[in-house]
């Protein structure tokens, strides 16, 4: 495992620097004293070792360490820090051109009131408040108001990939909502400016409606303010459940020169890429779901897709699913098809799973199978088995293995494997 | 005259936010749901107010965002941060369905041969690769598509 110094080189921006050096700072200074108040650290360590093949042939051996921690309960229990992140040394060859790489995923230090769902986050923070759904290295404080209302907002640098651009780069937003028991409304805006250019500007309105009994109402709207086009209106119905059967009906429509604006990569890019420029979609989609007994479920699901010059495709099918009590196993099987425009989508999917604890053991086996109408590069039926197996070394000690057998247009014979150690350490914590 | 006037509207409006802030007395949701969960939850089970909705039915993941988006506060009281990152990642390489194959029934991205099925799902639905590899998490993308 690398020194912290290795993270600190991936960052470019000299501010970026100095927020992680200043919630370092902070954090060391709560941490002292941490004995007389008695600060919770807990966290998950996930050390994987990862064969494979890449698609030049080139053989991969990875190593990867993945470290999240929390310290709660620091001076009172309303600050906290929350960090995560990896590395990744390859031991056998140069994977994405380098023998090392790392992330660091979310660090920050939080203030949250007993009052008020107040929060204030400051470091490198996940926001998802309605259009912004960005990683930020800066300041996200959110509130409750008087009479239902809700406030938030984000400032700071965007964390993006492969944006060259000089100059400044920044970001900020916010989303006001109001709402009961029975419905919330937001609405919310950002901008994103580089080298002081408008570079992003997005408003949105977001809604949840809990109509009547059993009737739930959720999505939203997002309008791009550069293109001055809508990008996507997205919605959703619940109905149920009805004696353990439930309804969920989803009406999409995307607007890709609108929603591709600012991608970074060519695939998804309008302007230099394989996005179709004046493309449309529209989808529709429907899914059932019946909870037959307390283990046994059965969906069925229909996704329409129409486009403005692709034309159409429908992707429709079930699957069966089976949990025992407490987690102890469980087993699916599934079917799909997809049948759109032309031969290249066209498919059928079958999947079977199943995975049981044995004592100490957790075994699991998965085999998903695609069958194509016309073959790709020779190959018609594509598939790939796993199994998988972990032991409970200790309570808070497991290791793993899983081995994944596959056969399809790009890899012949394809065999890949990886072995992990998982450590769970302090306090109980969610998934 | 129109700056004074922005200015007078922003300083109302930062007034108006500090009063309803003032006034405001709601409790906080809980840091932590007080019984542990296990499997999928199935909110309406116990709750019969708004969190029935969250219910985590097999199209959960198609409309988790609408909810995170909405309400993160009552995504936290079960989920780490971590749980969110593992596939709304900045970088990343560990595709979320390597890292849990052990957890064949969850809903994750890229499951199998996606070096040839990527090609098929960004044609039906580009969208839906947008979130995650639109600008962040592609330097995997990027190999090909530069």
């Amino acid at each position: 495992m690398q020194s912290n110094g290795m993270l600190i080189d991936t960052f470019s921006a000299p501010f970026v620097k100095r927020i992680v050096n200043s919630v370092a700072l902070s954090i060391l200074l709560l941490c002292m004293p941490a004995a007389s108040w008695a600060a919770s650290l807990s966290g998950d360590s996930s050390t994987y070792l990862q064969s494979r093949e890449a698609a030049d042939n080139s053989k991969i051996l990875g190593g990867y360490e993945y470290l999240d921690f929390a310290v709660q309960d620091l001076g009172n229990d309303t600050i906290s820090f929350h960090t995560g992140g990896w590395l990744r040394d390859d031991f056998q060859t140069e994977e994405y051109g380098t023998k090392t790489n790392s992330d660091l995923q979310y660090s920050y230090l939080s203030f949250k009131s007993k009052t008020d769902n107040t929060v204030v986050n400051l470091g490198r923070v996940m926001v998802f408040e309605g259009v912004a759904a960005e990683r930020v290295d800066g300041l996200y404080a959110r509130t409750d108001l008087k009479a239902g209302f809700g406030v938030s907002a984000f400032g700071g640098t965007p964390v993006e990939t492969n944006i060259n651009m000089p100059g400044d780069n920044v970001i900020y937003g916010g989303r006001l909502s109001q709402g009961g028991d029975s419905y919330k409304i937001g609405i919310s805006a950002l901008k994103e400016e580089k080298d002081s250019q408008d570079y992003r500007k997005e408003e949105g309105i977001d809604i949840w409606a809990h109509a009547m009994d059993k009737v739930d109402i959720t999505g939203r709207s997002s309008y791009n303010d550069i293109t001055k086009g809508w990008m996507e209106h997205t919605y959703v119905l619940m109905l149920g459940p009805f004696s353990n059967l439930r309804f969920d009906t989803t009406a999409s429509w995307i607007n890709y020169d609108d929603y591709f604006f600012r991608a970074t990569t060519s695939a998804l890019s309008v302007i230099n890429g394989q996005i179709l420029d004046g493309e449309k979609v529209r989808i529709l989609g429907e899914s059932a779901s019946y909870r037959a007994t307390d283990n046994v479920s059965i969906i069925a699901d229909y996704k329409n897709f129409d486009y403005t010059i692709e034309g159409a495709a429908n992707y429709y099918g079930g699957l069966l699913k089976y949990s025992a009590d407490e987690g102890s196993g469980g087993a699916g099987l599934g079917y799909h098809r997809m049948s759109g425009a032309t031969d290249k989508v066209r498919y059928n999917e079958y999947r079977v799973y199943g995975y049981k604890k044995l004592g100490k053991f957790d075994l699991t086996a998965d085999l998903l199978d695609v069958v194509y109408d016309a073959p790709i590069f020779g190959v018609k039926d594509s598939y790939s088995g796993s199994l998988a197996a972990q032991y409970d070394l200790a309570e808070a000690w497991k290791l793993g293995a899983d081995v994944e057998y596959s056969q399809n247009p790009d890899f012949n014979k394809d065999v890949r494997g990886m072995v992990k150690l998982l450590y769970r350490f302090g306090a109980k914590g969610g998934a | 005259m129109n700056k004074i006037k922005t200015k007078i509207i922003l300083l109302a409006g930062l007034a108006l936010l500090f009063g309803l802030y003032a006034c405001a007395h709601t409790s906080s949701i809980a840091t932590q749901h007080p019984v542990e969960v296990t499997g999928f939850p199935i909110c309406s089970d116990c709750h019969t107010d708004w969190r029935t909705a969250m219910d985590h039915t097999s199209d959960w993941a198609a409309r988790h965002r609408f909810y995170a988006e909405q309400q993160t506060g009552t995504c936290k009281v079960c989920h780490k941060e971590s749980f969110c990152s593992d596939c709304h990642a900045h970088k990343e390489e560990l595709k979320p369905s390597d890292k849990y194959k052990d957890s064949p029934e969850r809903t994750l991205p890229h499951r199998g041969d996606y070096l040839n099925q990527h090609k098929i799902d960004g044609r039906i639905n580009p969208a839906s690769c947008m979130k995650c590899h639109g600008r962040s998490n592609n330097e995997r993308c990027l190999t090909c598509h530069r």
